[in-house]
Parts: C-alpha cells; sequence; structure tokens
C-alpha cells in the first residue's frame, strides 16, 4: 500500500486534530507539586463547648511548630445557616477560644471572616449562631466575605477550566489562614471539612447565593482550585458536635467530641473522615488533594493526642456516598 | 428621638460613605464601589441631596456594560450580573437614562436560569431529582450560565414591571413576568415562605429566610390571593417581631406594607436597633431608610398600594 502526499497530508491534519481534542484531558491540571513531606495532625478529645476550649487548643498548638507572630491571623469558620442547634455551623465557643490562643501568641490580628453559602443576612447569622455578642465583647473584627472589596485572582490549578475568581482582599492578604470547619456529611461532596469550607470565601455578592457556579463547575473540582489558589496554613475542625446524613443543613447531629488540628488541610480531612468512619481515598478532593496539595496517607501524617480509630459506628450519609463507608 | 430624625440621620452617615466616584462600597472597610448598595443608596436619598443624586446616577451610567446589563461592582467582568435590575430600579427617574434602562431591560429579557435550554429541564428530570422543582418554571440567575433563584428572579420582576409599555421589542415581558412569578409560587417553601432557591432538598423541607421571603412577596404584590403568598406572608408576620437583623427587618417592613399589613411598630424596632447608623454593611443602613420611609420607597420599587 502505497501513502499519496494527500493521505499523509489528511491522516497528518486529523491527528493533529485529535490531540488538540484529547491532549487536555491528559494535562496535569495543578502545578504547585510542593506537599509537605510529612503532615502533623492532633486529636484532641472535647466533650462539650465550654470554657477549657482555650487551654486544650493552646495545649494542642504547643504541638506545632506554628509560629503567628506579627501575621496576620484570619479565622475561617463555617457559617452556613441561622438555623438553631450546634451541628450546623463552627460552635462560636471554639472560634472564640482559637482568636484568644493566636492573640497570646503574638498575632499581629486576629479576623474572623466567612460569607455564607446560602443566607444573604449574615449578621442574622451571627446573631442566630452566638457570634455576634462574643465578636462585640471581644472587639474581635469580622469581614463578611460575601460582601468585602475583591481582587481579580488567578486560579493555582485547572480541575474546573476557570482560568480565575474574585476573591475577597482580607483572605488574600492573610499571612496565616485557618480553615475551621464543622465536620459534616454533605449531600453533594460527601463530606465537608476543611477544604469544602473554601467555599465560604467565593464572595456571594459577585457569584450569588449559593455559590451556584462551583455546582455547576464540579464541587470537587471547585473545592481542588480553590484550595490550590488560597492555601490553608493550618486547621481546627470542631467535631465536637458533628453532622450525619442528610448534611449540611439538614442532617442529624452527631456527638463525636474531638477537636481535629493540623498543618495540612488533606490531612486534617483524611483524618476527620477515618473518624467518621469513612475511607478518605474514596473521597475525591482528599484523593486528588494528596496528589498536590498535601498528605492523605497515614504514612505520611505524624498523629499527636489521640489515636484516629475509625468511628464505631460510621456517620450515616445520603445513598449517593454509601460507598465511602470503610467497612 | 423622632422617625424622621432617625431616617435624617441614617441619610446623613450615607452621604458621609459615598466615594467620590459617586458610588458607593458595600461595607465601611472598602473603597471599591459596588451597585447594590448604590442602588439602595440613591433610593434612600431625599430630594434635598441633589448633587450626591446626580453623581450616584452619572456612576451608574458609567458602570454600564457594553452589553447593557451593569456588572456587581466597578472594574467587574462584563457579562452582566443580577444586580441589572437593580439599576433600573435605581435609575426610574432619570430622564437621561432612559436609552441605559432600556439596553438594561433588553438584557434582563434575554437573561435566564439554565433551566431555560432544554438540555437543563432534561437534566433536571433526569439525573439531577435531589432538588423538588418544576424545571418549566424559570425565572432569572445569579450570574449568566447558572439557574434561577428566588432573589434575582424577584428583582427582575420588579424591574420590567416598570416599563410602561411592552411593545418595541419588549412583547416577551408578560409572558417573562409570568414564568417569573410561575417560578416563584413553584419553590415557595412547604411550611411558608422562600428559602434561596428550592423548598425541597433530598426530601427535607428546607427552612425559609425572612429576607428571601420579603424580596418574593415585594414581587408578587399583586398576587396576595395565591395560597403560597398568603402562607408567607404569615410565616413573615409570625417571625418579624423576633428579628435580630436591621437587613431582613427591613425588608420585611417593606414587604409587610407593600401587602397591606401594619409596620408601625416593626419600624419603630428598626429604628430602635443597637448601633444602626455605625452598621458596617452600607447596604443595610440604606434598606433602613427605604424601610424607615417605606410609602416613598415602595413606590420607588413599583409597588403600588
Amino acid at each position: 500500500m502505497s501513502l499519496t502526499r494527500r493521505d499523509f497530508l489528511v491522516g497528518s491534519v486529523a491527528v493533529a486534530a485529535g490531540t488538540s481534542v484529547t491532549a487536555p484531558f491528559f494535562w496535569p491540571k495543578h502545578h504547585a507539586l510542593h506537599p509537605m513531606a510529612r503532615s502533623r495532625v492532633a486529636i484532641l478529645k472535647a466533650e462539650r463547648y465550654a470554657s477549657d476550649l482555650e487551654q486544650l487548643l493552646a495545649a494542642g498548638l504547643r504541638e506545632f511548630r506554628v509560629n503567628v507572630r506579627d501575621k496576620r491571623v484570619v479565622l475561617k469558620p463555617n457559617l452556613v445557616d441561622y438555623l438553631p442547634g450546634d451541628a450546623i455551623n463552627t460552635h462560636p465557643m471554639l472560634v472564640r477560644a482559637a482568636v484568644e490562643v493566636f492573640r497570646r501568641m503574638g498575632a499581629r490580628s486576629v479576623t474572623v471572616a466567612e460569607g455564607p453559602g446560602h443566607q444573604r443576612d449574615t449578621q442574622l447569622v451571627l446573631a442566630e449562631s452566638r457570634y455576634q455578642s462574643f465578636l462585640r465583647e471581644d472587639r474581635i473584627r469580622f469581614v463578611d466575605l460575601n460582601r468585602d472589596e475583591l481582587v481579580r485572582t488567578r486560579l493555582r490549578a485547572s480541575y474546573t477550566g476557570m482560568k480565575e475568581l474574585w476573591l475577597p482582599r482580607a483572605v488574600l492578604e492573610a499571612d496565616f489562614l485557618v480553615s475551621m470547619p464543622k465536620i459534616k456529611t454533605h449531600h453533594w461532596s460527601g463530606v465537608t471539612l476543611s477544604m469544602k469550607n473554601m467555599f465560604g470565601i467565593v464572595p456571594g455578592a459577585r457569584y450569588g447565593w449559593p455559590k451556584n457556579i462551583l455546582h455547576w463547575k464540579g464541587i470537587t473540582e471547585s473545592i481542588l482550585d480553590l484550595c490550590a489558589t488560597v492555601p490553608i496554613h493550618f486547621v481546627i475542625a470542631d467535631g465536637i458536635v458533628a453532622m450525619e446524613g442528610n448534611g449540611p443543613l439538614n442532617g442529624t447531629p452527631r456527638s463525636l467530641n474531638e477537636v481535629v488540628l493540623a498543618d495540612d488541610p488533606v490531612a486534617a480531612d483524611a483524618t476527620s473522615a477515618r473518624l467518621m468512619g469513612f475511607e478518605p481515598a474514596r473521597i475525591a478532593h482528599v484523593r486528588e488533594g494528596a496528589r498536590f496539595l498535601g498528605n492523605a496517607g497515614p504514612d505520611h501524617i505524624d498523629q499527636v493526642g489521640e489515636m484516629p480509630s475509625t468511628s464505631s459506628v460510621p456517620f450515616r450519609v445520603v445513598p449517593e456516598f454509601q460507598h465511602l463507608h470503610a467497612r | 428621638m423622632s422617625m424622621a430624625k432617625d431616617l435624617s440621620c441614617l441619610q446623613s452617615e450615607l452621604l458621609r460613605r459615598q466615594l467620590p466616584c459617586g458610588g458607593w462600597a458595600a461595607l465601611v472597610s472598602s473603597a471599591q464601589a459596588a451597585l447594590e448598595p448604590t442602588c439602595y443608596s440613591l433610593l434612600a436619598m431625599n430630594t434635598n441631596t441633589g448633587p450626591t443624586i446626580q453623581t450616584a446616577l452619572r456612576f451608574l451610567l458609567r458602570a454600564q456594560s457594553s452589553n447593557g446589563s451593569w456588572p456587581v461592582f466597578l472594574g467587574d467582568d462584563p457579562d452582566g450580573s443580577w444586580v441589572t435590575s437593580l439599576v433600573t430600579i435605581a435609575l426610574r427617574d432619570d430622564i437621561d437614562a432612559i436609552p441605559a434602562r432600556l439596553n438594561g431591560f433588553h438584557w434582563l429579557l434575554d437573561a435566564s436560569g439554565k433551566e431555560a435550554s432544554w438540555l437543563g429541564r432534561w437534566k433536571f428530570r433526569t439525573t439531577d431529582r435531589h432538588v423538588r422543582f418544576d424545571p418549566d418554571r424559570y425565572g432569572w440567575p445569579w450570574i449568566p450560565d447558572t439557574v434561577s433563584w428566588v432573589v434575582p428572579t424577584a428583582f427582575a420582576i420588579l424591574a420590567l414591571r416598570q416599563l410602561p409599555c411592552t411593545c418595541g421589542g419588549f412583547e416577551q415581558i408578560p409572558g417573562r413576568i409570568e414564568g417569573g412569578i410561575a417560578m416563584l409560587l413553584d419553590r415557595a417553601c412547604p411550611t411558608g415562605g422562600w428559602n434561596a432557591g428550592n423548598g425541597v432538598v433530598y426530601g427535607e423541607p428546607v427552612a425559609p429566610h425572612p429576607d428571601d421571603t420579603a424580596i418574593a412577596l415585594l414581587a408578587l404584590c399583586h398576587h396576595g390571593e395565591d395560597p403560597a403568598v398568603q402562607k408567607a406572608r404569615k410565616y413573615l408576620e409570625d417571625v418579624a417581631p423576633s428579628l435580630r437583623s436591621p437587613w431582613s427587618l427591613a425588608w420585611t417592613i417593606l414587604a409587610l406594607a407593600a401587602h397591606q399589613r401594619p409596620v408601625a411598630a416593626l419600624r419603630a424596632a428598626l429604628a430602635a436597633f443597637p448601633e444602626l447608623v455605625q452598621t458596617e454593611d452600607t447596604s443595610t443602613l440604606a434598606l433602613a431608610c427605604l424601610a424607615l420611609d417605606h410609602e416613598r420607597s415602595l413606590a420607588s420599587f413599583g409597588v403600588d398600594r
């Protein structure tokens, strides 16, 4: 069989066209391949929300080489809605304790910042979730991330295909960003932990309530792009009263009696997932995040405090996420 | 202090917050002019503040994108956003703004939630059925390429209703308004009122939000006999006395007044809110002005009582 010049040209064009269509699927979706060699996680036992949380956090933080002296610390709790109960939002007593501890560690400023995902009335969320009183009493600055000044920010990963997002200045200018999630199941993403908590930095005034564009671009993909772009320096996860079932709003409170501290969000989420009775590798954003954002495997995590024994009774999830269960 | 003095004090603070460009920022700590607080502030100003109004109007006209829409803030991408509805309302009394408003109305007519496409409807009928709603009934999204939500749909209805005629390319307006109203009624929470977008998710009823409910009720002021509207009104009346935020309370006053409900006690409660004048959020401050002066404000929103 002879190959004419015309066949060759047609074939070359076909190969080039095919490559241009398929190549993007194989290109790496992240660039910053510098995860920590080892991560550190502390699981702290806490039976209730009480004034001794401050001592607990101070002791826990001593297990890490955290230096916040003269740094602008931003605490990002998870405030979703103003519904009553302790299982939906990061508890105010834990946030208050964290503010105090970081102030005592010499932080230049400690700001609490959040952009609730469902509720436009941030002040109502703060009042009903008992944040407003302690913010006022302790003279703590709060920034509504749904309405903060915005900066066009180039994304440092390309899972969603979005090139950039408008993100709040208060978060971008933080020297030390602490993600303070509530440990919960989530009906769209399986779990909502320190990485998913970053949805709250996406401004509602620009992208709407909820931040629907992130759902359309893919929840897992959006989590990865956000966490690659805005690094989480530390995690304090509220698992004293957690949530199982149809989270993040309509689930059932579940007493886990743990606070998880970590210097790596992937390690924090992998450990929290184990505490919930889930296999971290089955959670898409944790599995993918372990490729470039942090460590999920126990071999790369130095455990201090309690050992991460998986929950004797795994957290209930909606049917689509039954596969997350470790057993 | 009388209500008039309270109002005057809040308006003075609003004036103080106006940026040199003519707009207002969302937060006191920000210098980035944003369209939502600018619209509320402009509506909240009384007629004695002529130069303020003129610079604000000029700011809004300058901020319009070439496609007829308005961005969320100055410097934002020009794709268009939900604040387009608010700007067309805020510009209602400015004769010079008529061409800009008409362009804005055209953009609004072209904008719709993803459910408007057959692919979107197919998705919600087949693979994505955890949220209970009728995909045939759609309204407006917050930003392009997303689905319809309660607040942008309610604002779009209020805006499009202000167009005096439906000729000259605006023939679709009655149909779009009707469609938006059908969407709002479809997505009401089972217990009354509205959440951000849907009433039932994963088989569980979601709780209503006072502000979302109030804004939807403003758009549905001509549908007071509808059972969903009556239920929402009841929810709002029940929750109003215990509201602990001026934003939700201000919207609630406007909505209940639009539905001919007494609001004197609620206005007094709003005026007595501690440190209202120092509130960080400028939209809240402006809305408080609008609620304290609700008769004039409802006319601005095109709500005839």
